[in-house]
């Protein structure tokens, strides 16, 4: 039974925007719980109001920038943020915009490039990807080693507390060490902090010139080892990533092998040298058709294959294991990795983003994630690295047989979400307890 | 006083040398960069992650605070001890654990001072991008306890962008790690980011993983001299419009033109109202487009515009600026630093913003900026020894603040918060943002043993 008063919400945000019926809902929903009702908040008052009525009515709320996640909803509030989608202001003098939580990651990315300008991080999911989301996720990804993880680009935000306060943190300054940095430990908290209701979104001048390099390899290794080569060389391209043969067809149709892309953003002049270097050393290395790729329309062709590929594991964490160790030490990672996943090529997923040292597997199914994950843990650690984020944290310190640690770390997370979520009402389906 | 009890119990965690509770030892460590003073029950110098979470649990019996320290350079007032405090000072710290410069990271102790990882791995052809002005002297531990800028944060960015991970004694006691050696270590929460700038507020970091990065295979330095300071902000803006991102656009006016020139020499014209200067890294094959572009935006305006030709030309630049803060000793023999920052496009009213309250209050101010991130560093030339002169400076560092915050800026920009301008920090921050600072603070020291009373009040 739902105890949601729907009238009330009505009331907030006009009859238009509060959807009950089943049918409606499922286009704003993902995941397998039933909220009781979604409302599109138009503006950070409502969204306050929303936030307000949650608590007085002690029901839960899972906040979405076009999906919202159902788990641990059901029976309460999914609010999506799709109505506020405005770019309030880009201001080129200061290299910095204004943007609504619901705006579209793609097509924000389309503004700040007609704008002459670069937003670095990668959307998480190609079409319904907010700028919201992107930072409530804040991951890093394949361009941070350039850019910097996507914190790096939030300069301030309005946030709509857990409780139903609107807190205002942050100016253009792009240096700022004033107060404790809530700015950037509210990027990545997944919305239990709060709700994103503005951002004020540090930019980047375009780079002058962008080029790929792609070439296939028959082996995952082999493909790898030029990474090592390039990094050898001091050849730090913008990404240098592989995908498997599993993959590498949902990259680019028709792909035989591993497939892999070096991103080169930059100058032109050192651009052309550069490009020159990676394919010899690519070709050298052992790669079939390699090709620099100048052309604007191809290179985007090549790119969005890559976040295609990213975004397809990024859609099912529940079968994925990522982790990272030192970027020189992938060679031995990918070998001990084989011992657990047999081939690499034909595993169903083995994404390598190779300046960060990062792995990424989708896993085949019915595999026991958490068996996998303390495996892959020991293995990266042996190698300087971890299993990615809360879970790899869990399992690090399990084998320092630390269980201490793992208490203090996860009782002072939990100690942090109830100082702002004294109720727990908000997004309730993120877990602090992997 | 420390009782015996606690003063033996003391010597037995780190020896007995590593116990300082004599007057005159006290007082030596009662400083840091600002005119503050305190003066700390007594010192201790641990030498190990054990002893530090030793210490913890026996200040923690005994209801003493700890104050964390480590050069003491910083303008903040954020290692004044505070009354009933024990000062934790980790200079004795000084291991580096590792340079891994395949794997682009560093592991050291909190006690190594930047400069001497900065030699360590110019060896290795790799370095650390933060390198605050203090760096020949200033702490890692210290930088991550300020979160401290430098001269290259236009492109680079501060401190907290090359911290991967934390070991951390909480007030507790406990040892945790946040972070790690990549960007995908955070355990949920960015631990990391919120400890690093929080002044040793929220824990003791006792371990630092850094990222490291390879030197720029080239880089050139510009020399830009202006008649007036408005001109020389008009180049900066012009320069962000071409799309170019420098490392460098430092900027001096003529008071510092002229202090600098009595030390250096370096034939500054004395009559200049300001020089800009203009570094850019990267692939040689890149700087003469760059260096072009460049030249041909400063030449619009700057009476003279030179690149150094020789490593001797760039050091002779640099030392005029590196000297900056010394120079005007020469003049009066205090001086006050200022941190404000504002929005690059509000720059040219800042440095208006600067003269007027050098008129209103009568002082003498000179002014370093780090022009392309916004950031003045406003000198307040004054004589301590002069009660009044100094309330007044105290009164016009306050406006300086003010006047940022008008600007849409910050009252900090990478020298911290501490106690100096604790007092004007709700005037930047909402009491939401204010209590968000308070919830952050309760959940790691809910009892405020760890540097009380610096940044914020529980």
């Amino acid at each position: 039974m739902s105890n949601v008063n729907i009238s009330m919400l009505k009331g907030i945000v006009g009859d238009a925007f509060v959807i009950d019926s089943p049918s409606e809902m499922a286009n704003y929903l993902k995941g397998q719980g039933k909220p009781a009702v979604v409302v599109l908040p138009g503006n950070t008052s409502e969204v306050s109001s929303i936030v307000k009525l949650a608590n007085e009515q002690n029901v839960k709320l899972a906040v979405g920038g076009a999906v919202a996640d159902t788990q641990g909803i059901t029976g309460g509030i999914a609010m999506v943020m799709s109505r506020m989608n405005q770019i309030l202001e880009m201001d080129h003098m200061n290299l910095v915009a204004v943007v609504e939580p619901g705006v579209l990651h793609k097509d924000f990315l389309l503004k700040v490039t007609e704008a002459g300008l670069n937003f670095p991080p990668e959307p998480y999911e190609l079409e319904t990807s907010s700028v919201g989301g992107c930072f409530a996720i804040g991951d890093s990804d394949s361009k941070s080693f350039e850019y910097g993880p996507t914190r790096t680009f939030l300069l301030g935000f309005e946030m709509v507390l857990p409780t139903g306060e609107i807190l205002d943190i942050g100016n253009k300054c792009i240096k700022n060490v004033s107060g404790l940095d809530f700015i950037h430990f509210a990027v990545g908290s997944q919305g239990t902090f709060g709700i994103f209701t503005k951002l004020l979104v540090k930019l980047l001048p375009a780079p002058e010139a962008k080029k790929a390099v792609i070439g296939t390899f028959a082996s995952m290794h082999k493909a790898n080892a030029t990474f090592n080569t390039l990094i050898k060389r001091n050849v730090l391209p913008t990404r240098m990533n592989l995908i498997n043969a599993s993959l590498a067809k949902n990259a680019k149709p028709g792909t035989e092998g591993q497939f892999v892309i070096i991103d080169l953003q930059g100058f032109k002049e050192s651009g052309k040298n550069i490009a020159n270097e990676v394919a010899a050393v690519l070709t050298l290395g052992g790669g079939s058709d390699v090709k620099i790729i100048e052309d604007e329309v191809e290179y985007e062709q090549v790119i969005n294959g890559w976040l295609k590929v990213r975004a397809d594991l990024n859609s099912k964490p529940e079968q994925t294991v990522e982790f990272a160790v030192g970027p020189m030490k992938m060679p031995q990672a990918l070998t001990q990795l084989e011992a657990l996943t047999g081939d690499l090529g034909a595993y169903p997923g083995v994404i390598v983003e190779g300046l960060l040292g990062f792995v990424g597997l989708a896993l085949p199914e019915g595999t026991d994630k958490l068996d996998l994950a303390r495996k892959v843990n020991k293995l990266a650690m042996s190698l300087g690295g971890n299993v990615k984020g809360l879970l790899g944290h869990k399992l690090k310190a399990e084998v320092y047989n630390d269980a201490e640690m793992w208490k203090q770390t996860a009782s002072l997370l939990s100690e942090l979400r109830q100082q702002f979520d004294p109720k727990g009402i908000l997004n309730p389906g993120v877990s602090l307890e992997p | 006083m420390l009782s015996q009890t606690v003063v033996k119990r003391l010597k037995e965690i780190v020896g007995e040398k590593n116990v300082v509770t004599d007057k005159v030892g006290l007082l030596t460590y009662g400083y840091d960069g600002t005119l503050l003073s305190g003066e700390a029950l007594g010192v201790v110098s641990p030498t190990t992650t054990e002893q530090v979470v030793e210490i913890v649990k026996l200040m923690n019996e005994h209801d003493i605070k700890l104050v964390p320290r480590g050069a003491g350079t910083n303008e903040s007032g954020g290692t004044i001890p505070s009354q009933d405090s024990v000062v934790i000072s980790f200079t004795k710290m000084t291991k580096i654990h590792e340079i891994d410069t395949e794997n682009f990271v560093a592991v050291v102790e909190p006690g190594v001072i930047n400069f001497d990882l900065q030699v360590e791995l110019e060896k290795k052809k790799f370095y650390f991008p933060p390198d605050p002005s203090s760096f020949k002297a200033s702490t890692i531990g210290g930088n991550v306890g300020e979160c401290s800028g430098g001269p290259k944060c236009f492109k680079y960015g501060v401190t907290r962008d090359y911290i991967l991970g934390l070991e951390v004694v909480l007030p507790n006691g406990k040892v945790i790690q946040t972070g790690g050696r990549n960007f995908h270590s955070e355990p949920g929460y960015d631990l990391t980011r919120i400890i690093v700038g929080a002044e040793g507020t929220l824990g003791l970091v006792t371990k630092v993983f850094v990222r490291i990065i390879p030197m720029p295979r080239a880089k050139k330095t510009m020399l830009a001299i202006y008649d007036k300071v408005e001109d020389a902000s008009q180049t900066v803006a012009d320069i962000v419009a071409a799309g170019i991102i420098p490392t460098t656009l430092e900027l001096m006016d003529n008071l510092l033109i002229n202090t600098t020139e009595d030390f250096t020499h370096a034939g500054i014209p004395r009559d200049a109202g300001a020089v800009l200067i203009i570094e850019v890294d990267g692939y040689p094959e890149d700087m003469d487009g760059q260096v072009k572009t460049i030249g041909e935006i400063a030449s619009k305006i700057a009476k003279e515009f030179k690149v150094a030709q020789s490593a001797v030309e760039v050091d002779q630049i640099w030392t005029s600026r590196r000297s900056a803060f010394g120079s005007v000793a020469r003049v009066r023999p205090s001086y006050g630093v200022n941190d404000i920052t504002v929005p690059r496009s509000n720059f040219p009213k800042a440095i208006g913003g600067v003269l007027k309250v050098a008129k209103d209050f009568g002082v003498t101010i000179g002014v370093v900026a780090h022009a392309g991130d916004g950031n003045l560093h406003p000198l307040i030339l004054f004589d301590q020894r002069n009660k009044e002169e100094t309330e007044t400076v105290h009164a016009a560092e306050q406006a300086l603040c003010m006047m940022a915050l008008d600007l849409e800026g910050t009252i900090s920009g990478e020298h911290g918060i501490g106690l100096v301008k604790k007092k004007y920090l709700d005037k930047e921050f909402t009491p939401a943002a204010m209590e968000a600072f308070r919830k952050v603070k309760r959940s790691f020291d809910p009892s405020n043993r760890f540097n009380p009373g610096k940044v914020i009040d529980l």
